[in-house]
């Protein structure tokens, strides 16, 4: 399990957008906690990939790139670790 | 950084006005000047402003064709093509197209109409949720709900769509949004962050170019998007280096270069492939390590050490780990790259592999073969010529055997495949460039799939030159069957198809047909001579295959040759 920091500047369409890449991108979403305000937002993921093949900071790189997202983070977790 | 349009614009004392008349003033101050579309009900506010502007709008007869077309404007002028659609099924018409920009980061903006503002969610007439269906395959989309906000929405649309790594930006206008009157905010943008370069990576690079014994310089569409052939030529020259190219990559450096080994990949040049294998330092520049490009992922260059530069720091590192990854501007990037590598050896054997593979053109039979054909149109046509494929055998022919000294002059549907690309792609690219001697390469799967463009392409009195290279079949589907579903052809069938040359004549466009390989001489002299747009239909034999080809899941030096 691993997680993804990130913060955006908060658009319509913004968190499906982020949502949608990372499970695309070949993880299964397990949590997800979202905050938004008028001058930003942040939403953290504990993602799981589907496959051994996926590399993270993969993924975190590919959300740094969408016009919305100002910084991704990472933090390792672990399966069942509490939040 | 210069301040763009939108800084500049529009004045403190903007008067108001519809946001239709707003879409169209933005776009005229973004210097657009060619416009792809097709009207429907949301999409009319922002027709009737159209007319008495300076926007040119070419009507096609097929959305799809539309996006296609803006598409190869963007490749060709590096600036977002424009394309224009209703909503509902105007608005899915542009998905092929939208995701073909995408796939191949071109810059486009396309811009929907939608259902007025109440109606948005209703399941109303020809209401679709575009915002949300092109989400995978946009850069950045808006869904504009202020009419005030149209300036700076189509400001950042423009600058988003050409900035870092290109791609779509999708629109998506309600009709109300259009109609009503307003005074617009005024735009502001902030300036990009430029981000500096990472001097310890340079220097590592220089050491690892200036140790290695056997380097490579693979390059793709990158070079293209970030403008960059100078500087890659440049570093090329005074390194020495041999170079392989990805189907995008092709024309970054020209194809007659002594140390230009080809296509690399799938179906690339047996130098390139035994090069990439034998390497011990990789340099790759703007390209992404795409499977057609490198066979079995594991087995690609297994000994070489990665430098890795690409204007999009999310690619380094996707499938293969550079020891180097610099992402940042190419040019700057290169022009810094200094070490000289000693390798004139290394540099000979790569000459030697080529010379001893190149392809040959003495095929049996009288009947047309389709790469002599194309090694000689392109020679004929010269350096000024822009070739748009569709995409099957042909376009593999394209990319092995015509001759490119510029990037722009091979636009092909690398990422996404896209069958029906080439002649909406040749309208686009004869807008773009109409000095330019345009050439469009189709097979006739791909051709019937935007055939109705024949009635553009009469309407405009655009001068495309069409080879439809025919035989009759889905090509290379029936290739792979042949060869790895054990000849069980399925669904490749397409002997019905109808006569060609007459299916242009009923456009009204000149059209001929051959069959012989003595009547391609003559053949290529009437395409380049005839000022207006023609077509000439080349029967082929259907047996005829794409060598060489790397079998799936295997190394790129595991290839099949053909048998002559």
């Amino acid at each position: 399990m691993e997680r993804l920091s990130i913060e955006f500047m908060p658009a319509e369409g913004a968190l499906v957008r982020m949502l949608g890449l990372v499970e695309r991108r070949g993880y299964v979403i397990r949590k997800v906690a979202a905050d938004e305000h008028a001058d930003g937002g942040s939403l953290i993921i504990d993602v799981e990939p589907r496959d051994p093949g996926r590399r993270v900071q993969v993924v975190a790189g590919q959300l740094g790139r969408l016009i919305e997202v100002t910084s991704v983070s990472l933090e390792p977790r672990r399966a069942g670790s509490p939040t | 950084m210069s301040a763009t349009a939108a800084q500049i614009a529009p004045a403190p004392d903007a008067k108001a006005a519809s946001g239709a008349r707003l879409v169209v003033e933005a776009l005229e101050r973004e210097g657009v000047k060619h416009i792809f579309g097709y009207p429907g009900g949301a999409i009319m506010p922002v027709y009737d402003a159209l007319t008495g502007s300076s926007l040119k709008h070419i009507l096609v007869r097929h959305e799809q064709a539309a996006a296609l077309a803006a598409d190869a404007y963007g490749r060709v002028t590096g600036r977002p093509g424009v394309c224009l659609a209703t909503s509902g099924p105007g608005a899915t018409n542009l998905v092929t197209g939208i995701a073909n920009a995408f796939l191949d980061s071109v810059p486009m903006v396309a811009i929907t109409g939608q259902v007025g503002m109440p109606l948005l969610g209703t399941d109303a007439f020809q209401e679709v949720d575009i915002f949300g269906i092109t989400l995978p395959i946009v850069k950045h989309s808006f869904l504009i709900r202020r009419t005030q906000d149209i300036p700076r929405i189509f400001a950042e649309a423009f600058r988003i769509a050409t900035t870092g790594r290109p791609g779509p930006v999708l629109i998506d206008l309600p009709k109300d949004i259009g109609t009503a009157v307003v005074v617009p905010d005024e735009i502001e943008l902030a300036d990009e962050p430029v981000q500096p370069l990472d001097e310890a990576a340079i220097a590592v690079a220089n050491a690892l170019i200036g140790e290695a014994s056997a380097p490579v310089l693979y390059f793709g569409g990158g070079v293209a998007i970030a403008r960059a052939e100078s500087a890659l030529r440049a570093f090329a020259e005074r390194t020495g280096i041999p170079s392989v190219a990805t189907l995008k990559g092709l024309g970054g450096i020209p194809t007659d270069a002594p140390n230009f080994l080809g296509m690399l990949g799938m179906h690339g040049a047996r130098a390139a492939n035994i090069a990439i294998d034998n390497c011990d330092l990789l340099i790759c520049v703007g390209a992404r390590f795409d499977d057609r490009a490198t066979g079995k992922l594991d087995s690609f260059a297994p000994r070489a050490k990665v430098i890795h530069l690409d204007g999009d720091p999310a690619e380094i590192g996707k499938l293969r780990v550079p020891e180097v990854g610099l992402a940042g501007d190419l040019t700057t990037i290169l022009d810094r790259l200094t070490a000289t590598p000693p390798i004139a050896g290394w540099a000979s054997r790569c000459r030697a592999q080529k010379a001893m593979w190149a392809p040959r053109y003495d095929a049996p039979g009288q009947g047309v073969y389709a790469p002599a054909l194309l090694k000689q149109l392109s020679e004929a046509a010269g350096d000024g010529a822009i070739f748009t494929c569709d995409v099957g055998q042909h376009q593999m022919w394209v990319a092995q055997h015509c001759r490119f000294s510029r990037p722009q002059a091979h636009l092909t549907s690398g990422g996404l495949g896209t069958m029906g690309f080439g002649v909406p792609a040749g309208i686009g690219a004869i807008l773009a460039e109409p000095e330019a001697t345009v050439i469009t390469i189709s097979g006739d799967g791909s051709f019937m799939m935007n055939v109705q463009e024949l009635a553009t392409i009469r309407r405009y009195r655009l001068p495309l030159k069409i080879v439809l290279i025919d035989n009759s079949q889905l090509g290379m589907v029936r290739q792979w069957q042949e060869l790895f579903f054990e000849e069980n052809f399925s669904e490749i069938d397409l002997s019905d198809n109808p006569d060609f040359s007459e299916v242009a004549h009923s456009f009204g466009i000149e059209a001929f047909t051959i069959d012989h390989r003595s009547e391609v001489p003559d053949a290529i002299r009437r395409l380049l001579g005839t000022s207006g747009p023609i077509l000439c239909h080349v029967r082929i034999d259907p047996r005829e295959n794409v060598w060489p080809l790397v079998p799936p899941n295997s190394s790129n030096v595991q290839m099949m040759e053909k048998g002559w």
